[in-house]
């Protein structure tokens, strides 16, 4: 199949999805009180979006998303730098890191409240928390598709230290980078809408769990379509760029 | 000086992150809200044990029958999309795209439909397992080597045979990751939604003993989610080493496979 | 005045069990214009000489002038290198690979095109400069390593088994290519090779070295007649010569 025709069906595809969610629940084969029609959902979407309440939800978790995104990369990007770079450091923290890797974060979020409470510096913690470990194993691993052969060859044409830092560091990590950047974005965003749901007085992740308990389904599905759309945008536009800068990538 | 081995240091590291927990809060360093000692959290779960017993009980048997569910269900459609080049062509570039979404947020919509006991959970935590076993089963089946199955066919393998000698064993390795992967993902699923909304098990017991501000039970079932996955990762990584004891380290880093995506996909955000 | 000069350079690698000897002993000159080939036996320290040579790294002991001052550090305007297959960067074009040297020194942009450019053209890739290194052939690869090697001018050539990862009749060619490129340029040439027919083709002088701790166990100038062909291969001194030069590689200790 062509390139043009995968597209194809797949749009397709997915506008045979988006009728039968519009069809099906309007003439009752599936349930419209379980599953809202597209037509409900996008038009309580257009009304929840006025809402004073659920605009300065989505206020504040935006600001925690992009506090905890601005803290869990540098941090974690540092460490994982120094565990690729240094031996000794690398050889005692990597196999820790690999088994707090496996283990499940979400747990630690009654820990996080009962230390910051349920508000905005928790989520953030935890958030952060959430994503750090993903930043460390790649930042790592970014390091290591350095080539030595490549910094040699630097260093024969007299190459400085920040010049090798800068013209062989940077673009051999990039494409490793931005996937990183990408990930860590997707564990954040996840951090930030796990905590809003298990305790929280505000924010989107807190409104669709209310929305849920009280079964308000076309807000609820409303909900969900927005952050859906968002992740997906997000992470779409970030694979672009990422293609982009390993045009280079065989 | 020489530095201490780098396992002491590990080691020495996991004795003073014990002794910490148990310090801390004895000296009054840190308060016993946040952190109850360790001494006090053994305690708390030897108390209420029967207690602790039945939740584990529950628990245990939703992750069972989601990862029945999640790796069902994920080997058949990872064989599949990994097996047919039209359906991997179009399907592989729609699940990395909603890769991107935060699947708990989907948890609503199951307990409005499934009501907050087990099979919400189930449902979750399936959906959760799922991803991760398809996706490495696909990969498993699209990086077999081809010269293999160039291999077979000279010898006159028929299609039959070929899936069942070659196929089969040659994608074992990505799908036992998968199945790692996917079954540490079930049991965070369903711990995770019951700790949302639930009545019952491991999970629902963090909840109810943190809205009671009661951290010794909070911390104990903690410490037994904790141990339940790295018995589990210890248990599946020990079944994989005995499976595949053929397998050389020389396939991970095949020639070509720079740059392309990685045969196992990222885990999953929890 | 000798291009390269190595007096009584030794080097021991630092170990557990105190040191491993690599290079004893070793003086050397070269004469400008001249191409000469180091051979021996794998692991006789032949990359690590050629490494000091560069300045990529540092003896125990002894000197290394070039051009009469002592090398310490890499120094491209004198001494050029090209590795091995796969030191292209891969992020780079070809163009963008051969001003490497010269965008480091913050040489204007205009200028360092013109060199660049001027130097593919030598190397025959007149027209490649905006491939990638994935969209060339390997012989492509190190003919633009050479021109990256060449960019800054320096008098002197270092090449560490340029060739070894190319097929049989690529290599040829390149040995064929890399003696026009010198004789166009008279560069000073110091090579590192496996390949003994390689090592005749190209030389003046072939200097074979011991196995571990690397020495220089004999000199032997090639007086075959310039330009090379391919047809002297086949002749009787051709034959004598790369006889004579695996008889000392293979001479038991």
């Amino acid at each position: 199949m062509s390139q043009f025709q995968l597209v194809s069906t797949r749009l397709t595809l997915f506008a045979a999805f988006l009728a039968a969610w519009a069809i099906l629940p309007k003439v009752g084969i599936l349930d419209p009180r379980l599953l809202p029609p597209l037509g409900d959902v996008l038009a309580m979407l257009g009304k929840q979006i006025v809402r004073a309440q659920v605009q300065e939800a989505i206020g504040v978790t935006a600001l925690e998303v992009v506090v905890a995104f601005l803290i869990a990369v540098p941090l974690g990007t540092v460490i994982g730098v120094a565990a690729a770079e240094s031996d000794y450091f690398g050889q005692i923290f990597k196999p820790m890191l690999f088994y707090v890797f496996s283990v499940p974060k979400s747990i630690f979020l009654p820990m996080f409240i009962l230390t910051f409470g349920i508000g905005f510096p928790q989520k953030v913690a935890y958030a952060a928390f959430s994503t750090i470990f993903i930043v460390i194993m790649s930042a790592s691993a970014a390091v290591e598709s350095v080539k030595a052969d490549h910094v040699l060859v630097a260093r024969s044409c007299g190459a400085t230290r920040s010049q090798i830092l800068t013209r062989i560091y940077v673009p051999s990590m990039m494409p490793v980078l931005l996937e990183t950047l990408r990930i860590s974005m997707i564990f954040n965003f996840t951090g930030v809408m796990i905590a809003e749901m298990y305790a929280s007085r505000t924010g989107i992740g807190h409104l669709i769990s209310n929305w849920g308990e009280n079964y308000q389904m076309p807000e609820l599905f409303s909900g969900i379509v927005l952050l859906s759309a968002v992740a997906i945008s997000f992470n779409e536009a970030v694979r672009l760029l990422e293609g982009r800068v390993s045009r280079w990538r065989t | 000086m020489r530095l201490p081995s780098p396992a002491t240091v590990r080691w020495g590291l996991l004795v003073l992150l014990l002794v910490l927990w148990e310090g801390l809060p004895q000296t009054g360093l840190v308060p016993e809200l946040f952190l109850p000692s360790l001494s006090k959290t053994l305690v708390a779960l030897w108390a209420q044990r029967e207690e602790y017993f039945d939740a584990l009980l529950v628990t245990l048997s939703e992750v069972g029958i989601a990862m029945l569910i999640a790796c069902g269900a994920g080997i058949l459609t990872g064989a599949l999309v990994g097996g047919i080049v039209t359906l991997r062509k179009l399907m592989l570039p729609v699940f990395s795209s909603l890769y991107a979404v935060p699947i708990v947020i989907l948890y609503p919509i199951f307990t409005a439909w499934f009501g907050i006991g087990s099979e919400s959970k189930i449902a979750f935590a399936g959906i959760y397992g799922f991803f991760p076993v398809m996706l490495s089963t696909a990969a498993g089946i699209r990086t077999i080597d081809p010269q293999y199955i160039l291999a077979a066919r000279s010898m006159g393998a028929t299609l039959p045979q070929q899936i069942a000698r070659v196929i089969i064993p040659a994608s074992i390795p990505t799908v036992l990751t998968g199945l790692r992967l996917g079954g540490a993902l079930t049991i965070i699923g369903v711990v995770v939604s019951e700790m949302l909304t639930s009545s019952a098990g491991i999970g629902y017991l963090v909840s109810r003993y943190r809205t009671i501000l009661d951290s010794a039970h909070v911390f104990a079932a903690i410490l037994m989610i904790l141990l339940l996955s790295i018995l589990f990762d210890l248990l599946a990584r020990a079944v994989e080493r005995r499976t595949l004891v053929w397998q050389t380290a020389g396939r991970q880093s095949r020639p070509g496979a720079a740059g392309s995506s990685p045969a196992v996909p990222a885990p999953a955000p929890v | 005045m000798s291009a390269i000069e190595v007096d009584r350079l030794s080097h021991v690698y630092s170990g557990a069990e105190g040191g491993v000897p690599a290079l004893q002993d070793i003086s050397l000159s070269v004469e400008p214009g001249k191409f000469v080939v180091i051979v021996g036996p794998s692991g006789c320290g032949k990359t690590s000489l050629l490494m000091m040579l560069a300045g990529l790294r540092h003896q125990s002991s002894g000197t290394i002038l070039c051009d009469g001052r002592p090398i310490t550090a890499p120094d491209p305007s004198r001494v050029g290198v090209v590795f091995q297959e796969a030191s292209l960067f891969p992020w780079l074009t070809s163009l963008d690979n051969t001003e490497f040297p010269l965008a480091l020194r913050g040489t204007p942009r205009a200028e360092r095109r013109r060199r660049a450019e001027e130097m593919l053209n030598l190397v025959g890739l007149k027209g490649f400069g905006a491939r990638y290194p994935h969209e060339l052939s390997g012989g492509m690869k190190q003919r633009v390593s050479i021109a990256r090697g060449l960019v800054q001018d320096p008098p002197v050539l270092l090449m560490d088994e340029p060739f070894a990862a190319l097929d049989e009749q690529t290599r040829m060619t390149m040995g064929h290519e890399l003696l026009r490129i010198w004789s166009k340029t008279r560069k000073t040439v110091v090579f590192i090779t496996h390949s003994l027919t390689e090592a005749v083709y190209l030389a003046d002088e072939v200097l074979v070295m011991s196995p571990r701790p690397g020495r220089i166990i004999d000199r032997i100038t090639i007086d075959l007649p310039r330009p090379r062909t391919y047809e002297m291969m086949a002749t009787d001194t051709f034959g004598k010569l790369r006889e004579r030069i695996w008889q000392q590689i293979r001479k038991p200790e």
